[in-house]
């Protein structure tokens, strides 16, 4: 099975169409079973031997948002409501925990790439996975804080397409930082910068409303702002949990959009670059 | 189903070398500059044709590097071929390296299911094959511990119990033999057997010369990527003992000499007076050395040397305490040094030859450690060098 699953996938001259991603999506339906258990590994030895476990998934947002809570809201004045600091801080840590462990999917997994085979796009797949299984207790336990703190739920609806394209999102960025680092090792050392970067080109730590003052002027630059997927999926998971206003169809679209290529492109990338992780590692 | 199991066809593998290690920038910008195919190209595998039939096994052997594991891993499929096609029927193991996919945080049971997973198990069907594992590792409690905690002992019993008991059609084992104690190397031996009667398919990288020869109905040579020796297990690994031995005599060899006489060549022959480097013990040896003269010389001596591998003098001895005369020497001829009993342990033994002045003063020609020959033995004792002795008691 391995073999004839890797024909479709593995083969040199392959052209990257439909019938590869059709082949892709069966293969990893057909180590299911593995998937499933990679991501359990994970899940698992995150915080092995860690006293608080999981709650290590809560607490580095808790510190994050007090941190900024005393910086802007406090000392810099930064009129910002708690809610979006907390819902921006939460949804970013999924995509930052990514960006941070994605590097070493392949690399980290050297000795089963090279003597196992497998479908390798599970491994950063897995990872993806893992962290979204703890992004959503982590989102369940800021519904509640949200209900505390009482605001509606009523776009709650737009829920599950702002968590499917964060998924999309991470998982394309994820794929493709996995396969780059394994050929050029600059790119773990890069991500933490562009981490840095595209955290304040989100609107993280404050709200998309609160740049409107400049976008209302260069209504093209409240578009470009949208190329930035994170910046539409952030807005829609605003919009879900808090009720804040729905940002414009239109950039939406472009967010979305962009989403998609990114999702593509990672897994093309991903699946080009793997027939020589043996040779490189 | 078909009776050809596997069959490789024009296989080559091509590794990229690169001076300092990791890429940079400079190494691409070289790489761009240099076109493909340069000398920093290594191939690993090269011209590599074969077949495997249903049922049978084959053994690859050959020095550190001569590319088993490379073939392997292609094999596998965990590495792409740079050239040529691979064709193999029906499911082919695919953990190269006991215990290969054990995280080490996870326990020994955590690690099965994982490894089956890998291997492309469902749990259902690693549910089953739970109880077969665990006996066949014998690891006790320790299975529900973290594998870290194992001994390597452990760790390697517990990845070739999964690595059998998920009975693929073609196992490819790389190394299992040179690790474990003896009673688990037997179990495996014993296991492989019974892989064996059940028709299928293996390919065993070993070290263990004896043991491969023993398991392996064919034997494949690899030297440098290349197949230098394809075919029955004996004769394969007697090939492969011989170039080995010429490798390593080759290595230690030196001459030198005031070459008024020289030393052309030494024949070894056995008993029937087959050219041969490969004795038995206690069987005669027999030695041609020719020699040529390039300026006549008085009254000469022509002595030998036999070291073992690790440069220890057994023997040496010379014409002139065997009390045969050499006249003045001129034109060319040969000697014939004649050993009725090789009395040496099992192993590799090196041969030196040397021509030189009656007087010990003026040395022709000396040839140190310049032959190999293998010697096989069942006699028990204790040494290099077998002592003729008796016991009495009272």
């Amino acid at each position: 099975m391995c073999a004839k699953g890797f024909g479709i996938v593995f083969g040199r001259d392959s052209s990257y169409t439909l019938a590869t991603m059709i082949g892709l999506v069966k293969d990893i339906v057909a180590r299911r079973d593995l998937l499933a258990m990679l991501v359990a590994r994970n899940v698992k030895i995150r915080y092995k031997e860690s006293v608080l476990g999981f709650l290590w998934t809560l607490l580095g947002p808790v510190f994050l948002i007090a941190i900024y809570a005393v910086f802007m809201k406090i000392i810099m004045k930064f009129p910002m409501p708690m809610t979006v600091l907390v819902s921006g801080i939460f949804v970013w840590q999924y995509l930052a925990m990514c960006l941070g462990d994605s590097s070493f999917a392949i690399i980290g997994n050297a000795n089963l790439v090279k003597k196992a085979c497998f479908p390798r796009i599970l491994l950063p797949f897995s990872i993806v996975l893992a962290n979204f299984v703890n992004f959503v207790l982590s989102l369940l336990v800021m519904l509640v804080y949200l209900l505390f703190v009482g605001p509606q739920f009523r776009e709650i609806a737009w829920l599950p397409l702002a968590m499917l394209a964060h998924l999309a999102l991470c998982t394309g960025v994820s794929l493709a930082l996995s396969a780059l680092n394994v050929f050029f090792r600059d790119v773990q050392h890069l991500t933490g910068i562009f981490t840095m970067a595209w955290f304040f080109l989100t609107p993280v730590v404050y709200d998309v409303s609160m740049i409107s003052s400049i976008t209302s002027k260069y209504p093209i630059l409240g578009q470009l702002y949208f190329l930035n997927p994170m910046a539409g999926i952030l807005s829609l998971y605003r919009t879900a949990l808090l009720g804040s206003p729905l940002p414009s169809l239109n950039s939406l679209a472009i967010s979305v959009g962009v989403t998609v290529v990114v999702f593509v492109a990672g897994i093309l990338i991903f699946q080009k670059l793997q027939p020589g992780f043996a040779d490189e590692l | 189903m078909s009776d050809i199991a596997i069959q490789v066809e024009g296989v080559g593998k091509r590794f990229r070398l690169r001076s300092s290690g990791g890429r940079t920038l400079k190494s691409m910008v070289m790489d761009m500059i240099h076109a493909p195919g340069s000398e920093r190209d290594l191939w690993a595998l090269k011209d590599i044709n074969f077949t495997v039939e249903r049922g049978s096994t084959l053994g690859l052997i050959g020095a550190n590097g001569a590319g088993k594991s490379t073939l392997l891993s292609v094999l596998a499929g965990t590495m792409m071929p740079t050239e040529g096609a691979i064709k193999t029927t029906g499911v082919i193991s695919s953990l190269l390296e006991l215990g290969a996919g054990f995280h080490p945080d996870l326990t020994g049971r955590e690690n099965v299911f994982l490894a089956g997973a890998i291997m492309g198990l469902t749990r259902a069907q690693m549910n089953r094959r739970l109880d077969a594992i665990l006996e066949f590792a014998d690891i006790g409690k320790f299975i529900d511990q973290p594998v870290k905690h194992y001994s390597s002992g452990m760790y390697v019993r517990l990845g070739f119990a999964v690595a059998v008991e998920v009975d693929p059609d073609i196992l490819l084992v790389d190394e299992v033999l040179a690790v474990g104690d003896a009673s688990f190397q037997r179990k495996c031996l014993r296991r492989m057997s019974e892989f064996r009667e059940q028709k299928k398919t293996m390919l065993i990288i070993s070290h263990d010369l004896g043991t491969i020869q023993s398991v392996s109905d064919q034997i494949l040579f690899l030297d440098h990527g290349r197949v230098l020796g394809h075919g029955d297990p004996g004769k394969v690994v007697g090939q492969y003992e011989t170039f080995w031995r010429n490798q390593a005599s080759s290595e230690r060899s030196r001459e030198w000499g005031t070459r008024e006489v020289i030393l052309t060549g030494a024949e070894f022959s056995d008993e029937a007076g087959h050219a041969s480097t490969k004795f038995s013990w206690g069987q005669p040896l027999t030695v041609r050395l020719g020699y040529e003269v390039k300026t006549p010389v008085g009254r000469s001596v022509f002595g030998f040397g036999i070291s073992d591998e690790a440069g220890r003098l057994v023997h040496g001895s010379n014409t002139e305490i065997a009390a045969v005369t050499i006249p003045g020497l001129s034109g060319s001829g040969h000697v014939v040094l004649k050993i009725p009993s090789l009395n040496l342990a099992r192993g590799t033994y090196f041969f030196s030859f040397s021509v030189h002045s009656a007087d010990h003063k003026v040395n022709y020609h000396r040839m140190d450690n310049a032959f190999a020959i293998g010697v096989e033995s069942d006699k028990n004792f204790e040494g290099i060098c077998f002592m003729p002795s008796e016991w009495r008691v009272g």
